[in-house]
Formats: C-alpha cells, structure tokens, sequence
C-alpha cells in the first residue's frame, strides 16, 4: 500500500507486542490533511498505544508511521502537538513560566511563544492568571492551560486524547468550538482519541474504531451513520394501524411501532434502498394521515455499539 | 547559614548556673581550720579561680536535707583512703557539667599529688613537675620527609563528610522530582519531545549543579571570610599579640608565619588546596551521577516517596558505608580497607579524599578516576532503561524482579 501522501498521517499495518500481549495487531488508517479524524474504541482497544506511537514516544514493531508522506522523524515534534489523556503540569511552577518552558521545548523562540501566549490566554479567558503558580488553578483552569501548552506551536498535527474529559460543558464547549476553529482557520489537522461519541457526532469528519488492537470500522462519519440506518425511517401518521401494516406487505420492514393514545402512531420502518424516500412517502400518503416522515438519525453510539458487537461475533466465530 | 552557625556556637557557650561546690576533706588532708569555720586549702594554686566554680572547704559532711537547702550545687568527699584508691565521691543534685567535673578532677589531683610528692619522696613539688614529662610524638613520612600527613588527613576527612552529604540530599531531590513529575503526568508530555534518557541525564545533571554550585558559594564565601578576617587580625597587630602571649618575641606577624608557626593552622597551608578542590569537584560529579542515576531509577519506579523506602535501601547502603569506614580509614588511612575503598566506584568518591589530603600517587588517583568514569557510564544505562519504562508504570509496587525485567525491554 502506498503512501498518501495528501495525508497528514499514515499508519501501514502497524505492529507492537508487548509481551505476550498484542498491543496492535496490523492497523493501518489514513488521516486527511486538514480533518479531524476521531481515533475510538474501548478501554484497552489500543488506542494509547497508536496514540503514543504517533506522538513519538514509543515505535511500531513493524509497519510504517508516516508523516505528511515522509517516515516520522525527530525533528517532527515541532510540528505535532499532543495532549495526553493523563495530564499534568508542574505544580510549583508559575503558569506562565511553564507555558514558555513547553513552547520552547517545541522549538518556539522566547518572543515568539509569549506573543503567542498572549493571544491564548485572553482568548481562553484565563489571562489573569499569568503569575499564579498552577497549584492555585483550578483544575478547568489547569486544563485549559493544558490544552494551550498543546497548541501553542501551531503545530501541523494535534493529537488530543479524551480532550474533553474533565471539562464542565461551558467550558468543554469553549474547546470543541476551539478544534473546530483550528481546523478551519488554520488547517490543522486533529486526531481525536475519545469514547465520548456525542463529540464525535459534532467534530469528526472521519472516524476510525479500533477494538482488541484491529480495526474494525472506518470511514467518513455522515457515510457511516447512512449505512448504519440500513434505510431506517422515522414515520408518523395517523390513521389504522394494523390495516397500514399489512398494506406495507414485504416492501417494507417493521422494526419498532409506539402508539400515543390520540390516535397517533411511530413507527420505525426499514424501506429497501432502491426505493427513494420521496416514493415512500407519497405512496404511505395515500393509504394514511402522514404526520412526518424523516430518514432515522443513527448516532456515533449506536454505530459504534453495531460495530464492536458484530465485532466480537466475528471473533467468536472465527 | 553562617547567621546559623554563630547561633550554634553563641548557644554552645555555657549557660550553666555557677557551680558551688563544698570539697569535705574528712581529715584535712589537703585542707586546714584557719580560725573557727574556715577551712582552707593548703595549697591555693590547686584550686584556682574560675568564673563558673566556687570551692568552699570543711571536714565535715553535710546531711542530705542540709545539702538540698544549702546553696552548694556539688559536694565532694574523700577522706584518708584518697591517698591509695585515689578515688572521690561527688554527690549532686542536678548532674555536673563536664567541665565543672573537669576542674574539679585538675584540682582536687594537683593536690592530692602535692600531698604525696611530699610524704613519699624527697623532692619539693616544682622539681616533681620539672621532672614530669609527656612526650610528644612527630611523625613523618621516611621518604618525603612530610611532617604532617595526619593533620591533613583530617581536612581530607571534612571534603569526605561534605561530599557524603551533597550527594545523599541531591540524590533524594533528583528522585523526588522524578516522582514529581510521573505522578504529575508531566512525563508524557516531555516524553513525546525527548527521549526519556535525556529527561532523566537532563536532570541528574541539573540538580548536581546546583549542588556544586553551592559547594562553590560556600568555598569561596569560607575562604574569603578567612582572609578578611585574618588580614584583620594581622593589621589590628592581633597575631602578634597572641604570638607574645605564647612566648614568642617577634616585632610583627603575618597571616603566613602566624598560621606557619600553630600546627593546626599549618595544616592548611600544607593542604594542595588545587588538587583537593579539581579532584574533589572530580569525584562529586563521577559520585553523584552514580548514584542520581540510580536514585532516579528509584524515583522512576514507584509513584509516591512513601512506597520508595524499600527500593531506596540497596542504593543508600553503600553511601552509608562509606560514610561509616570513613572513620576506621581515617585511622588507618594506609590500611588495605582504605586503598580498596578508594578504587571501589561507590565508595571511591567519598573516601578517596582522605588519602587524597595525605598525598598519594597520581597514577592512584587517575586508576580510581577511570574505573569511576566507567561504572557511571554503564550506570546512567542502566538506570536509564529502567526509568525509561517505569515512568509509564502505575499501579503497584514494583518487585526487584520485575525492575529486572524492565531492563530487557526493547527500546520505545
């Protein structure tokens, strides 16, 4: 397999053992220039060790890392930033000290990191707290110079570990609109190592799900979640139940049918993917009072859930 | 810290109450009744003036009761049999200083020993002391004809004492930064900037310069301070004055002769202070990277100080040791235990001074030097495989065992 390169990040069946333990077992994924790309899968999937694998601080047994199509080297760091799912800062620094210390540690020069911090902090709304030794932040506080000290450099690639993890919404909102802004503003690329699937839903454009050190799911999240409804739509209508079930005969699945007591029923149907929904609904109409009728929103959750249990089937299986 | 010291020597300055003791002299021995009352010592020389002791003579014994209410804090007693056992009994109700003690014994033996120069010879007591001889034993090496080998032996022993100390108290803080920051989490963070052997090096090097430039404060900070205030002492014409006192007719001193003529203070003009302090600063670093890299690999092992004492064990035993065979080498410094001491790299570092000060061979030092250099390489290693991989371990206590097993790990 060759090398993207339109890809920040490429791993080509990557390897590591530890032990007796296969940590990763040949997973290979490409991350877009520019995207974020969500990294998900269970406790012990081997998520931190892909993670720690990019981020240079272990190496593949086998397989390629390759970044912005060139093998990952030393002299990358400068262009990578990663915020560790277990973060921490020095407790009796200052926290502007520390902040300058990481930056240089990533190459910044000292003018260029303080102009830099500068900017951050106001805009994280923590600058008051320049002067103040970090064991007086609070611990959102301390997060949020965390994230900072992860994204100072403006570094082509960030890799955050469960960023989200720790935050009160206000503030965990703060950062997602963060990402966000740095992708689209400045181009960075994310890797988003998380099982919190709701912020998946809302920042991934590719996700990639990782289960006992192998891949079992990848793709473009709007794809996924399309294939995952397997046509499934939402339908209301009012009118004779058992009567619009039968008429729907073998043209269309029942998965699930609620009735409120005014007469009003909700189904979950399951119509074959030939058949345009525009069809469905024209045809229903003229059987039955049509209240509303909309493809089934399948979140991340429910995709995920899908995946790791045929997943685990297929283990059984095989 | 010297604000520290002149407090330790300004409370180690007598703050004893007076001490007043009543010498019973059962059979007037060394005593006789002046007029009703008043005993007095036959031989008032025996029993000088002392601003912290007051003697007062008689040859009857108080009672308990009359002692405790008396305004006597000490109570000595002897009677004929002094003469053969020559033993006193000194009764007391707070225990005695030990220099009242001291004077006491001075006192009370010049006189007894009057007593018997007298009724057991013929000579008159000044003859007996002109006559009484302690000798005095100089030492000096046959080939190099030093003098005073010894004397600096024991500034040798201080460079040893220091080195003992630095090294354990900078040790434990480059652990305790090491379980700082992997309990901290910060680790991962640098860890994916530098390797974790350069963490680890970076900080074992840092903390031992910090050491070493405290060393160096005080240093100089001691020798400067010995100058000024021996340049003092020679323009107030001080030495001189102290030189006079001693019997010694000179027209004027300097800090030089001064220090050249008090054997205590030649010391330190005999000490090649160059080699003692670039050997010395030599052997610090050799020592403390030893044994940082080794206290790091503690530090890198566990996630609190708490659960580090039984790991901490095996690495403060042989700076212990050193620490306790340094007095056996100071008193035998050409003994077979010191010479192994000296090339052993655990315990080179400290107790090489002591011989250093004395003189020794160069080929000796550089020898030691070397097989220094070479175990503080496979140590920085060694430790560094096991910090390598500790800093990512969490949870429990890791056995010696497994601390092994980390070392076979791959590295990354």
């Amino acid at each position: 397999m060759t090398v993207n390169t339109s890809s920040a990040l490429s791993l080509v069946d990557v390897r590591k053992q530890y032990g007796d333990h296969t940590a990763l077992g040949g997973v290979s994924l490409e991350v877009p220039v520019g995207s974020i790309f969500g990294l998900l899968g269970p406790n012990g999937a081997g998520k931190t060790t892909l993670i720690r694998m990019v981020s240079g601080i272990t190496a593949p047994d086998s397989g390629t890392v390759s970044f912005f199509g060139a093998p990952l080297k030393g002299d990358d760091i400068r262009d990578i930033g990663y915020l560790p799912e277990e973060r921490g800062l020095y407790k009796n620094m200052r926290v502007g000290e520390q902040a300058m210390y990481f930056a240089q540690l990533r190459g910044m020069s000292k003018s260029e990191a303080s102009k830099a911090l500068k900017v951050w902090f106001e805009r994280l709304e923590v600058d008051g707290w320049w002067n103040r030794e970090v064991a007086d932040l609070s611990k959102g506080m301390a997060q949020k110079i965390q994230f900072i000290v992860s994204v100072l450099h403006e570094p082509k690639l960030l890799i955050l570990d469960e960023p989200l993890s720790g935050f009160d919404p206000i503030n965990a909102e703060i950062i997602r609109s963060e990402i966000n802004r740095l992708r689209d503003e400045c181009g960075t690329t994310v890797l988003l190592s998380t099982h919190d699937m709701s912020s998946v839903d809302e920042l991934c454009d590719n996700v990639a799900l990782i289960n006992h050190g192998e891949k079992i799911l990848h793709g473009e999240v709007g794809l996924l979640r399309e294939r995952a409804r397997a046509g499934k739509i939402d339908f209301r209508f009012r009118g004779n139940l058992i009567a619009f079930t039968a008429a729907l005969g073998a043209g269309a699945i029942l998965h699930s049918a609620q009735s409120d007591g005014n007469g009003a029923h909700d189904l979950v149907l399951g119509i074959p993917s030939e058949t345009p929904i525009e069809n469905f609904i024209k045809w229903s109409s003229s059987e039955v009072d049509v209240l509303s009728c909309s493809p089934k929103v399948i979140s991340m959750d429910e995709v995920f859930l899908k995946a790791v249990r045929s997943a685990s089937l297929n283990h059984i299986i095989s | 810290m010297v604000g520290f010291i002149a407090l330790l020597v300004f409370f180690t300055q007598s703050t004893d109450a007076d001490a007043k003791v009543l010498v019973v002299d059962h059979h007037e021995l060394i005593s006789y009744e002046l007029d009703s009352n008043n005993m007095v010592p036959s031989c008032p020389d025996c029993f000088p003036e002392r601003n912290f002791l007051e003697y007062r003579f008689s040859s009857e014994a108080l009672t308990t009761e009359e002692f405790l209410s008396s305004d006597y804090t000490l109570m000595v007693e002897f009677d004929d049999g002094i003469m053969q056992s020559a033993k006193a009994l000194l009764q007391y109700e707070t225990a005695a200083p030990m220099r009242v003690k001291a004077a006491i014994k001075r006192d009370l033996t010049e006189a007894i020993e009057r007593l018997r120069v007298r009724e057991e010879s013929s000579l008159d007591y000044d003859t007996y002391k002109r006559l009484k001889v302690s000798i005095g034993l100089m030492t000096q090496d046959i080939v190099t004809q030093d003098k005073n080998a010894e004397n600096r032996s024991l500034v040798g022993w201080v460079f040893s004492m220091f080195m003992f100390m630095f090294i354990m108290i900078y040790g434990m803080h480059v652990m305790r930064g090491v379980i700082e920051e992997k309990s901290n989490r910060i680790v991962e963070v640098i860890v994916s900037i530098v390797k974790p052997e350069t963490l680890m090096s970076a900080k074992i090097a840092g903390i031992g310069l910090v050491g070493l430039t405290q060393i160096m404060v005080w240093s100089i900070l001691s020798w400067v301070l010995f100058l000024a205030f021996g340049s003092y002492a020679e323009s107030t014409g001080m030495l001189t004055d102290i030189m006079a006192n001693q019997g010694v007719d000179v027209g004027a001193t300097d800090l030089k002769t001064f220090m050249s003529s008090h054997e205590d203070l030649d010391v330190l003009l005999q000490i090649n202070w160059f080699a003692m302090l670039g050997w010395g600063v030599f052997f610090y670093i050799g020592g403390f990277v030893l044994y940082g890299s080794l206290f790091a690999a503690v530090g890198a092992s566990v996630e609190q100080e708490s659960d580090a004492q039984y790991l901490l064990l095996p690495v403060m035993m042989p700076l212990l040791f050193s620490y306790i065979l340094n007095i056996k080498i100071l008193e035998s410094p050409e003994s077979t235990l010191a010479t192994v001491c000296s090339f052993v790299p655990f315990t080179s570092p400290i107790t090489i001074m002591v011989k250093l000060s004395m003189g020794v061979p160069w080929w000796h030092v550089v020898i030691s030097a070397i097989i220094l250099l070479i175990t503080v390489y496979f140590m920085i290693k060694l430790a560094g495989r096991i910090y390598r991989t500790g800093i990512f371990m969490y949870g429990k206590k890791p056995t010696f065992r497994e601390i092994a097993k980390w070392l076979t790990f791959r590295n990354r």
